[in-house]
């Protein structure tokens, strides 16, 4: 049965800490009238956001430590499983991939921004996500050019 | 006061090296701090520290006179924000300061856009620190609304069911 829009969606964002967690935040006005949780890497970001709101932080991973990339996923897939969102929105790096594809398994809608930081092409994080995208935005113009499925609408800084 | 910072997901040593040796030449009259991540370089000419909370972090960005970090987006978003002088230097992979060297094509295209000045290796680092002191960052219009507002649209879509 399909609810009306109205109904409460919970809504996952996740980001590590640094610059993909700034461009999130951003972005904050597309959110403010449903129910979120964060999901970060480091406790120093912690602070801030639980201001925001309820917030699981899972520590740094990425490509070249793959027994820490085992145990973020291994938290990630605690917390989805507890939280059951309906929609995902990640600006990267692995750590939103892994929330994205955890989400899309569990039927969440993905919303992916690839960052600013992404000139020439799509991080490699935005490169998987891209084929379970929902939505998915670049910003820079050009790199429309180059991959199918993907919208530049601006840029968040 | 030149305010340091490169982050804290790998150290970036090669950087905090070479302005500790700028600084050592005399070349630097003001006064650095810096947050250097987990690394054993200890800098001879300035204090450091490994990493500052979020709001301390944005303390000392307002409090410092210019900006020398990575080339990444946190950094180069809050200095546009307080429209302080900046100088990037990326990371690159080929010295395992990153997984890849995207750093380099982010610092091409704000040094294009005016938004920030570029040191692409140590050795252009001093004549870059020299232009610091008088760099004007050009304005960047937010295109954030329009973001937003895709998003939003996007959401208001969404059925559960």
């Amino acid at each position: 049965m399909v609810l009306s829009k109205n109904i409460k969606m919970k809504i996952c964002l996740a980001a590590s800490a640094g610059g993909h967690l700034t461009e999130l935040l951003k972005l904050a006005d597309s959110w403010q009238q449903y129910e979120v949780f964060y999901v970060s890497t480091a406790d120093m970001v912690a602070k801030k956001l639980q201001q925001y709101g309820p917030t699981h932080v899972v520590g740094e991973c990425n490509r070249k430590h793959l027994l820490r990339v085992i145990l973020v996923l291994v938290r990630c897939i605690r917390i989805i499983l507890h939280e059951r969102p309906n929609v995902i929105i990640s600006t990267g790096a692995a750590v939103g991939c892994i929330m994205c594809f955890l989400g899309k398994l569990l039927g969440a809608k993905v919303v992916w921004i690839d960052s600013i930081a992404n000139v020439e092409r799509i991080s490699l994080s935005g490169r998987m996500v891209r084929h379970i995208a929902d939505l998915f935005l670049v910003q820079w113009p050009e790199l429309v050019e180059q991959y199918s499925d993907v919208e530049y609408v601006g840029a968040v800084i | 006061m030149i305010f340091l910072t490169v982050g804290t997901q790998f150290p970036f040593d090669r950087f905090i090296r070479a302005v500790d040796n700028i600084f050592d030449q005399g070349l630097i009259d003001e006064e650095i701090f810096a947050q250097i991540g987990e690394t054993s370089y200890k800098p001879r000419n300035f204090e450091s520290v490994a990493s500052l909370e979020k709001k301390v972090f944005d303390e000392c960005f307002k409090k410092a006179s210019s900006v020398m970090s990575h080339a990444g987006v946190g950094t180069i978003t809050v200095a546009l924000k307080n429209h302080k002088p900046l100088l990037v230097m990326p990371r690159m992979k080929r010295y395992k300061e990153h997984v890849n060297d995207h750093q380099v094509a982010t610092a091409k295209k704000f040094e294009e856009l005016g938004h920030v000045l570029a040191a692409y290796d140590v050795d252009e680092l001093p004549e870059k620190i020299k232009q610091l002191s008088t760099f004007t960052p050009r304005k960047r219009v937010s295109q954030v609304q329009l973001v937003a507002g895709r998003i939003a649209e996007f959401l208001n879509g969404v059925s559960i069911s």
